[in-house]
């Protein structure tokens, strides 16, 4: 109803009583942002124009809510009818998303564990969310009442729960962390109605299975976290999810062979969680590069003819461009200029390793470093520009190694690593063509190369991102050129989104603390205040 | 001035032992039902003519305001209990399985109703629930009620014993924040009636008896009526026999979306930093 309620006479009150339905979650995003990323295929790009490049530098701060205890949130705000909803560890609130005024809060306190969380799902009259101990919790939308909550896996077996939750048609597809102190990861599908889980998919094969004769002794704890949200594409009814690293994360001495399904881009039926194919970017990784990046589905020409594509901008240094069909390798080309553990990418897509660039016990400088090229930031894929924003990091870390007999769910990995001394990085956002690979242009940061921010691309033009200082930028799509920016203060390790509630256009984003909206300049009216009768 | 010393020498030891709460269950008196009420004798009987006979405060803290993800810390309790505090609260000197009755009966006090015994019949009080008190017209059980009140679904993870009980006598001590009932008129004639989930001066987050929301502009409202308190009848005292409110809170007490599970896994409560 908001989205077309653009008089203000029209729009006294808003009502949020629309179901949301699976039409509404393709259609997305438009004046609501209803998944994490925006769109089922991970462009984070809006059709609003209202904040555009001829008005961008009148933004100002709309509104700030406060996150009760809050430190390092990492939520990617959902909006649906003028009520934004984010989540801190173990906990989901709802927002008056003009006003920034808490509508209601749940938070789950016997919860057996205490990690972070990266956002909700929305789906009929219920939004989901994670509890760090696994469990997938439903709750009306409207009022908050927790309808029912599910475990869907054991902490006991090393893992735990951060990602938001993707709904597709009827099910809520959940993943698992934990893939740095050794155990299986898996993506499930879970019923949006009673939270039963209709089908799992291991990221590591069982002894036995295909895949698992590529490691050692340790396919039981391989890791292969699942611990960023995944995308979709409907024509298909295919999911694309990314793994993590293998465990121990630093150490390769007992699990010989690539590993397999670490650190790769799975293809999986969503009906079965059958697996179509996979592609596995960084075989037998010993730097804890997870391939958690976001899969970006694109339709592009490509020599004459129209691909469907993912792109995929990886930790490893590498920006990726497969068939999304078949998995067939198209293109990689390097995000990074530091970059020096590999030569370039063969013909069938696999590393091309130059000597003596893994850890070792006295330590080893090698680019990228430990963080990666790129990492959960979120990247953003404009069709009107044709560019793909990436925030990438200029760094190089010592790895080292160790030996030791890891043990399980014990903080064991195999080994570090850290930065040289003096050298801490720099971070860039950074436009691609995705049709040759190559860099178009730049945006340099300068804070102390400590972001986790991603971005959110808008047909006004503009690419917002959060940078290293702790400042919410805004620059031109086109050219990289600097149209506005707000000192957050503090830092950022979310992507912003942006949506429209009664015409009004905001730009949103979690801080560290906090929730933060903007939106176009106008002067405050003077409220009068109302007869209020009290009985 | 004695009030504010109590309270600060009483609870700056307490408020920094958090990252001992995984000791609480070694006492086996801990939600122990005969222990709980021993101590609730020993309490009334001593520490109430300071902290309150339930605990509600007096001279010395109130012991009941406590956030449940940080709960007291048995073992500094049993301490304070049984050494006193820094002057301020004496030394009790009770013989050892009797100061853990204490701490028992104290722990109940903030805990979780659904971690504490209860002494009412469930099935009863469900009956009340949806019957005679009337209560699910506006309180929802697992989608099942009306919208207007607070849900209770997980009500016994998130209140302990006596608050529910407070709650149902006294609907107004806590505020009833979000939760009064509003009605308004609007510049375009339009009368809106709910509950105010939150407002302000300049806003109005609205929520009207079928669930739905009303996000609303002050500067549109041209006249309010807004209810005092907790629009929920304020005699249940009255309305119900002291057998059938023990079963009410009781029926209450177990409403969790979480079983109880008395092993708790501290170890596990680290902060991940990563992922």
């Amino acid at each position: 109803m908001t989205r077309f309620c653009f008089l203000t006479i029209a729009c006294l009150a808003s009502i949020s009583s629309a179901q949301v339905t699976f039409e509404d979650l393709k259609k997305s995003p438009g004046a609501n942002w209803l998944t994490v990323a925006g769109d089922y295929q991970g462009k984070r790009h809006s059709p609003l124009t209202q904040i555009n490049t001829s008005n961008a530098a009148n933004m100002v701060a709309k509104w700030v809510y406060r996150m009760p205890k809050a430190g390092g949130l990492r939520t990617n705000p959902i909006v649906h009818d003028g009520v934004m909803y984010v989540t801190n560890t173990n906990e989901i609130r709802a927002l008056d998303a003009t006003s920034g005024r808490l509508i209601w809060a749940y938070k789950d306190t016997r919860a057996k564990k205490e990690a972070v969380n990266r956002g909700a799902a929305i789906y009929g009259d219920r939004v989901y969310f994670v509890t760090s101990d696994v469990y997938l919790v439903a709750l009306d939308r409207r009022t908050g009442a927790v309808q029912w909550q599910h475990k869907y896996g054991k902490i006991e077996e090393g893992i735990f729960a951060s990602a938001a939750p993707l709904v597709v048609r009827d099910k809520v597809m959940v993943g698992v962390a934990g893939g740095d102190t050794g155990m299986r990861g898996y993506i499930s599908a879970l019923s949006a109605s009673t939270g039963e889980e209709l089908w799992r998919t291991y990221t590591i094969p069982a002894k036995g299975e295909k895949g698992s004769e590529s490691w050692g002794k340790y396919v039981d704890y391989g890791g292969g976290g699942t611990w960023l949200s995944g995308t979709y594409d409907p024509d298909t009814n295919t999911l694309y999810w990314t793994t993590g690293n293998p465990w121990p994360d630093f150490y390769g001495g007992d699990r010989g062979g690539d590993n397999l399904f670490s650190c790769s881009l799975l293809a999986l039926d969503a009906d079965t969680g059958k697996m179509k194919w996979y592609f596995q970017f960084t075989p037998h990784d010993v730097h804890d590069w997870d391939a958690q990046a976001w899969p970006v589905l694109v339709d592009l020409p490509l020599d004459g003819k129209m691909r469907k594509l993912v792109l995929h901008a990886n930790r490893n240094g590498f920006f990726y461009a497969l068939d999304r069909i078949t998995g067939e390798f198209i293109r990689a080309t390097k995000l990074v200029d530091k970059l020096d553990w590999a030569s370039g990418i063969d013909a069938k897509g696999r590393p091309v390793e130059l000597p003596d660039k893994g850890p070792t016990p006295s330590g080893n400088l090698v680019c990228p470093g430990v963080r990666g090229a790129t990492n959960w930031m979120s990247p953003s894929y404009n069709p009107a520009t044709g560019l793909f924003y990436v925030v990438t990091l200029e760094q190089c870390d010592i790895f080292t190694s160790s030996s030791k007999t890891p043990i399980p769910d014990k903080n064991f990995s195999g080994g570090g690593a850290g930065t040289k001394p003096k050298d801490l990085g720099q971070f860039f956002l950074r436009a691609f063509d995705p049709k040759t690979g190559l860099k178009v242009w730049e945006y340099p940061m300068t804070g102390p190369a400590e972001s986790w921010s991603g971005t959110v691309s808008t047909a006004g033009g503009i690419v917002f991102v959060g940078d290293d200082d702790g400042q919410l930028v805004g620059v031109d799509a086109r050219s990289g050129k600097h149209l506005w920016h707000f000192n957050i203060g503090e830092g950022l390790l979310a992507s912003p989104i942006t949506y429209a509630v009664n015409g009004k256009q905001f730009v949103s984003i979690a801080s560290s603390t906090a929730i933060y909206s903007f939106g176009l300049h106008e002067p405050v009216q003077a409220v009068p205040l109302p007869k209020i009768e009290l009985k | 001035m004695r009030r504010l010393l109590i309270a600060a020498t009483l609870l700056v030891p307490l408020f920094g032992q958090h990252e001992k709460d995984g000791e609480e269950s070694k006492n086996p008196a801990i939600g122990d039902p005969k222990a709980i009420e021993a101590g609730a004798k020993i309490f009334a009987g001593g520490c109430g003519a300071c902290h309150g006979p339930d605990g509600q405060g007096g001279r010395g803290p109130n012991l009941r305001q406590r956030v449940f993800w940080h709960p007291l810390d048995p073992k500094t309790m049993y301490k304070a209990i049984q050494e006193g505090v820094g002057g301020a609260m004496p030394a009790a000197n009770l013989p050892e399985d009797q100061a853990w009755q204490v701490v028992a009966f104290v722990v109940s006090l903030t805990s979780p109703a659904i971690e504490n015994p209860i002494s009412g019949d469930v099935e009863n009080g469900r009956t009340l629930f949806i019957g005679k008190g009337g209560c699910a017209n506006c309180h929802a059980i697992n989608n099942q009620g009306g919208k207007m009140g607070p849900d209770l679904s997980n009500i016994a993870s998130v209140q302990a014993t006596l608050a529910i009980r407070e709650s149902i006598v006294d609907p107004d001590a806590d505020g009833a924040v979000g939760y009064h009932a509003v009605t308004v008129t609007l510049k375009n004639g339009k009368t809106i009636s709910g509950v105010a989930r939150n407002r302000s001066n300049y806003s109005l987050q609205l929520q009207d008896r079928t669930g739905n929301l009303h996000l609303i502009d002050m500067a549109d409202v041209t006249q309010m009526t807004l209810s005092k308190g907790s629009p929920m009848p304020k005699d249940y005292a009255k309305r119900f026999s002291p057998k059938e409110l023990d079963d009410l809170v009781a029926y209450l007490s177990r409403q969790s979306v979480r079983p109880y599970e008395k092993e708790k896994d501290e170890k596990n409560k680290d902060k991940e930093k990563k992922n």
